[in-house]
């Protein structure tokens, strides 16, 4: 594992639990952007740069498409949750953690021999985080950054298993159909909102 | 002049949707495009010369059945177009219902899109890429089940989840399926693969305990587009998923395989049948009852050595007319009263006679009552089952029953009067608008199930696509 993989996967840690740990649009984005960064150098570990470039773009454009859509949003202001639900969700991500170190290898020698650990664990990493978001939480925006999360995981796996340019337009195209699902989900309900305030406000 | 077939029946409907959603307000005109479209296809795809040939004066149109993107290939066989013109014309009958007002402007391009992906999708080669044009199928689906004036409910979103989370366990299933075909029998790695792949069909089916979403959209979401979703994936899905068993012998011939599917079969049944034997909401009950139908897809797909193949693709037109009778009469209901409970639907049939006939037939002809449109198929399955062992054919039974169950209560709320209403005679309120696609549907669901061979057994050179499965 040479220090740049280290980095990417320490990157793909700390972005996954800041997602699973805070609910706040402007964090989880910023983490959101660091995370496909990351994802960008392990599937340049498996494709050419010209290639795996297309994952970091894409990636951006659909984190770009749902945080320029909150800040739109009329209702900036993300409740203060208590500290007890923040050191729940931090422990369940711990778990997790643990959870992959413990089976990565056994994964790597059963399924996935000719695939380098980092790639595992980083995969599993962002597949497990996603998992637990999309369990603890019923937030149209944390759902689909979850399930961006987990497509990513599942991306860095796949890049060292397969290449093709069909397969990654069509992923391209799943990423920003889902990211543009999101925004719908976002827009919907901020006008249900402003409907609803100009409605009392009367 | 050289044409292709994947042009005709994936990309032009997607350029007529475009069109319909930039006028997505103007109702009438996105009917008769979509109507015209779904029924155009149906009707290409229905009557296609085998020598992919037409001539028209002097114009010579020949077809080629494939189309080369990116490296790889969609294909439009002539083998397949039964299949195709049957989920065309499904659409063009969904887009009939879809005229009603109270049905959101944004399913009728997203209807035609999400035909077309699943047309692509049973065509791409390599055939696992078929995921990917699924995914983005159930993405386009999302404007329908939750149009924008209504709230983001948790079922859609559980819904976009759970079928999300398939994508990635069918392509690592078809990356795992290439190394496993020369390995012992007896090997680990086969048992894997096959776990990973039934997870993901599983996800995509929403077969037990990944349901939990059916329930909630069928609750929350217009009942039309619904009726219209768990009718088509599930159909388009167990299609794709004979691939599988075509091309993989280690499938093909794995018993355990297909008793796997008896068995995850008759449990969506009985608890299909269980759920919706005392649901009070009828909308939930059609979720339940779509349940139970799954159910009875993945038996008959493990009962393939009985002739189940066949009643699979025989069960596909009856769940399209009664999905759809179904659908209708249930928004038309909603649009007519405050709940949907049982007992707020006390007195209904004396108001409203001709729906509450049509939602009444939809069930029983669901359950398999004789005479109605799947009752051939049911019984046919129920005695292949019976065949198999005592028990399956019990339970398929005991399964059966509880639509049954549910229907014989909301028939007794449906008639009996409602003591609030001052009137509680009969009378016949409905306008011909409202009655007239409701009795032909209802008389699409008697002919079905009178004469089956002659209306459900083209269907089946479906299979002639599949060559080891024939």
């Amino acid at each position: 594992m040479d220090a740049l993989s280290t980095l990417a996967f320490s990157l793909i840690v700390i972005t996954a639990m800041v997602i699973l740990i805070f609910r706040d649009w402007r964090i989880n984005t910023a983490a959101l952007t660091l995370q496909y960064l990351a994802v960008f150098y392990l599937v340049t570990l498996s494709w050419p740069i010209g290639l795996a470039i297309v994952k970091l773009i894409v990636g951006w454009m659909a984190t770009a498409a749902i945080g320029l859509t909150c800040l739109r949003q009329m209702d900036v202001d993300t409740p203060i949750e208590p500290t007890s639900s923040l050191f729940f969700r931090g422990l369940a991500g711990l778990m997790v953690i643990l959870v992959i170190f413990v089976i990565s290898s056994t994964l790597q020698e059963t399924v996935f021999p000719n695939v380098d650990l980092v790639i595992i664990r980083s995969g599993l990493m962002l597949v497990g985080m996603a998992l637990m978001q999309l369990g603890t939480n019923a937030l149209p925006f944390l759902t689909i950054m979850s399930l961006l999360s987990f497509l990513a995981g599942f991306e860095v796996i796949h890049a060292a298993l397969e290449r093709s340019t069909l397969l990654i337009g069509l992923m391209a195209s799943v990423n920003l159909g889902l990211a543009l699902v999101g925004v719908y989900f976002i827009m919907k309900n901020n006008e249900r909102n402003v409907v609803q305030k100009e409605e009392e406000n009367k | 002049m050289t044409l292709n077939t994947p042009i005709l029946w994936v990309f032009l409907p997607l350029v007529i949707s475009l069109i319909t959603g930039i006028f997505h307000r103007r109702r009438i005109f996105g009917v008769i495009a979509t109507c015209t479209t779904g029924f155009g296809l149906g009707t290409l795809a229905a009557f296609f010369p085998e020598d992919m040939v037409i001539s028209i004066g002097p114009l010579t149109l020949t077809f080629v059945e494939s189309l080369a993107i990116l490296g790889r290939q969609i294909i439009i066989s002539y083998q397949i177009l039964p299949f195709i013109a049957f989920i065309y014309f499904a659409t063009g009958l969904w887009a009939v219902g879809s005229a009603r007002p109270s049905v959101p402007g944004s399913f009728r391009p997203t209807s035609l899109v999400v035909t077309a992906l699943l047309t692509a999708a049973l065509g791409v080669e390599p055939f696992l890429y078929a995921a990917l044009f699924i995914q983005a199928a159930i993405l386009f689906s999302i404007p329908m089940l939750s149009p924008l004036q209504s709230k983001t409910h948790p079922g859609i979103l559980r819904f976009l989840s759970l079928q999300t989370l398939a994508m990635p366990f069918i392509l690592l299933a078809g990356w795992l399926l290439s190394g496993v075909e020369t390995l012992p029998p007896d090997s680990p790695l086969i048992v894997q693969t096959m776990i990973i792949l039934g997870l993901g069909f599983g996800l995509w089916l929403a077969v037990f305990p990944f349901h939990s979403w059916v329930p909630m959209v069928s609750e929350k979401a217009h009942p039309l587009p619904v009726s219209f979703v768990l009718f088509i994936f599930p159909t388009a899905i167990a299609l794709f998923s004979l691939n599988f068993l075509d091309r993989y012998t280690f499938l093909r011939t794995s018993q355990g395989l297909y008793q796997s599917l008896r068995a995850i079969g008759v449990l969506m049944i009985v608890l299909g049948g269980l759920w919706v034997a005392y649901q009070e909401n009828i909308k939930r009950a059609f979720g339940f009852s779509a349940l139970a139908e799954t159910g009875f897809l993945l038996l008959a797909i493990g009962l393939s050595d009985q002739m189940g193949l066949s009643w699979l693709l025989m069960l596909f037109p009856t769940h399209a007319i009664n999905f759809w009778l179904w659908g209708f009469t249930l928004s038309l209901i909603e649009t007519r009263t405050d709940t949907l409970s049982m007992r707020g639907l006390q007195g209904f049939a004396r108001r409203y006679p001709i729906i509450s006939s049509g939602l009444l037939i939809a069930q029983l002809s669901v359950a398999g009552l004789p005479l109605f449109a799947a009752f051939p198929i049911k019984i046919a399955l129920l005695s292949a089952g019976f065949n198999v062992s005592a028990g399956l054919g019990t339970w398929i039974f005991i399964g059966s029953l509880g639509l049954f169950f549910f229907t014989v209560r909301l028939l007794n709320d449906l008639v009996t009067p409602d003591n609030e209403l001052t009137t509680s005679g009969w009378s016949l309120t409905e306008k011909s608008s409202v009655y007239l696609p409701i009795l032909l549907a209802i008389l699409a669901v008697i002919i079905m199930g009178l004469f089956p061979h002659v209306i459900l057994t083209n269907i089946t050179d479906t299979l002639t696509t599949f060559n080891q499965l024939q």
